[in-house]
């Protein structure tokens, strides 16, 4: 009875691991049954998501902020009784504006470069348990969204348009270890790949090994044929460290996004490029050093009683 | 009395599951986060019996692959988190240092949590799926652990009484 037992307990781990190794092929061949099984999935999943960001935004917030401040060190104990109590009642506020500013930029940059874009909320910030780098936004194939479209944060560069739903997409950031996209440099116009590296640092390789680079340089997309999967002109980054060495085919640097993938919260899909080449329009300005003015205080002696 | 687990367990998984995807996705938590649909899945394998632990794997894992965050080739998951929850059932089934303790329990879902994460890395090298430089993956498995330690403690009185409810129906009858 009990090597029937064995036996039949053997035979159902065959069958499931035969099955799964079945789908592996089936995905690995590309049958569509599966993937309209993930999409009607991610179309059951998209109104909860909505929901749960809806929900768990201002705790976000609160869990983001409350980071910060362990970081700032000694202000901390100067400000904390005072912030806790005003957080709590701005935090509906603050994610509002926070959102509202966010899309501020974004349509600044948009319209600077005459990209058509869509706007959407990210809805989920995926996991990474397959060391990936995803977000859901709550827009999708109804808003004109396709695949392989670019898309934008407040900064620059978010991402690139993975998979579409009807209400949702998939995003694959540009931290992401697969993301690939061919790069600029504002200014010289060296041309050069950018990989992402699953934090906001990438890394980029000149194609060509008798140019250079430096630190502080700033990185632009190229563009893709009809402007998919990425439009031209928009801001990638700075370069951060560069690697001088011997050897080296081609010369490599490390670049930091503008864009930083932990704080998204709106984003902006290009539907449409722009009809010509932005160049170097959307490099972002340096920041301008305000002159505090020097305020003088001249005392005069008061001549007293006594003289 | 199949049916009926399956009845039972079958909407328990797809709670979690909506948990992860609507709840606890919507943190981007330092160190990778963690996955409560893989805590609770290996949690109820170290529970169970090899073949039962085997179809909670197989039924995790096809949750797991559904997730739009999953990047690797359908299927993946759902080989990893079978053979996972046969291979710790199978080790810590019949051992009471394990089910009567809820601190071995723990210790086995973390170490689990752990390879099963290797395996995907491993397997993901051999499928062609792009996993990022050393340094991250090290943060990331790490972190992972981490947060698997921390998590597991919490959600195993739930999680342990759930799995009695539908396993163990003489005893909570």
């Amino acid at each position: 009875m009990r090597k029937g037992g064995e036996g039949r307990a053997r035979l159902l781990l065959v069958i499931l691991i035969v099955t799964s190794l079945f789908l592996i092929t089936l995905d690995l061949r590309g049958v569509k049954v599966l993937e309209n099984f993930k999409q009607g999935t991610q179309t059951v999943l998209s109104p909860f998501q909505r929901a749960g960001a809806a929900v768990l935004n201002p705790v976000k917030n609160f869990l983001s902020d409350a980071t910060q401040l362990g970081r700032t060190g000694n202000q901390i104990e100067k400000l904390e009784a005072e912030n806790a109590e005003l957080k709590l009642q701005l935090l509906n506020r603050k994610n509002a504006d926070g959102q509202l500013a966010q899309l501020e930029n974004i349509l600044d940059l948009a319209g600077t470069a005459g990209y058509k874009i869509v706007n959407a909320k990210v809805i989920s910030q995926g996991s990474s348990q397959s060391f990936a780098q995803t977000i859901t936004i709550d827009s999708g194939s109804n808003a004109g969204i396709k695949k392989n479209m670019t898309v934008l944060s407040q900064f620059g560069l978010a991402g690139v348009v993975k998979d579409v739903y009807p209400n949702s997409a998939l995003i694959q950031l540009a931290s992401d270890s697969a993301f690939k996209v061919g790069a600029r440099i504002a200014g010289t116009q060296q041309i050069g790949i950018l990989s992402g590296q699953g934090n906001r640092s990438a890394s980029l390789q000149l194609l060509d090994n008798s140019t250079t680079v430096k630190v502080g340089d700033v990185l632009l997309a190229r563009g893709s044929i009809a402007n998919r999967p990425f439009v031209p002109g928009v801001p990638l980054g700075y370069v951060s460290q560069v690697d001088n060495s011997a050897g080296a085919i081609a010369q490599t640097a490390t670049i930091r996004y503008y864009t930083n993938f932990s704080t998204l919260g709106v984003v902006a899909v290009v539907v449409s490029g722009p009809t010509s080449d932005p160049g170097d329009s959307l490099v972002p300005k340096k920041p301008q050093v305000t002159p505090i003015p020097t305020v003088t205080v001249t005392v005069t002696p008061t001549p007293t009683a006594n003289n | 009395m199949l049916t009926r687990q399956i009845s039972v367990a079958t909407p328990i998984f797809l709670l979690i599951f909506l948990i992860q995807e609507a709840v606890v996705s919507q943190f981007r938590l330092p160190g990778g986060g963690f996955s409560i649909l893989m805590i609770f899945a290996l949690t109820w394998a170290v529970l169970s019996q090899p073949e039962v632990a085997a179809v909670i794997g197989f039924s995790s894992g096809i949750l797991m692959d559904l997730s739009q965050s999953a990047s690797g080739p359908f299927g993946q998951w759902t080989l990893i988190m079978l053979l996972a929850g046969y291979a710790i059932s199978y080790i810590g089934y019949g051992d009471d240092n394990i089910h009567a303790n809820a601190i071995g329990i723990v210790f086995f879902v973390v170490i689990a949590n752990f390879f099963v994460e290797i395996a995907y890395l491993l397997t993901g090298a051999l499928l062609g799926v792009s996993i990022g430089s050393l340094g991250q993956i090290v943060i990331t498995l790490f972190g992972m652990s981490i947060w698997a330690l921390l998590v597991s403690p919490i959600m195993l009185p739930v999680f342990t009484r759930l799995h009695a409810l539908i396993f163990d129906s003489r005893a909570s009858l």
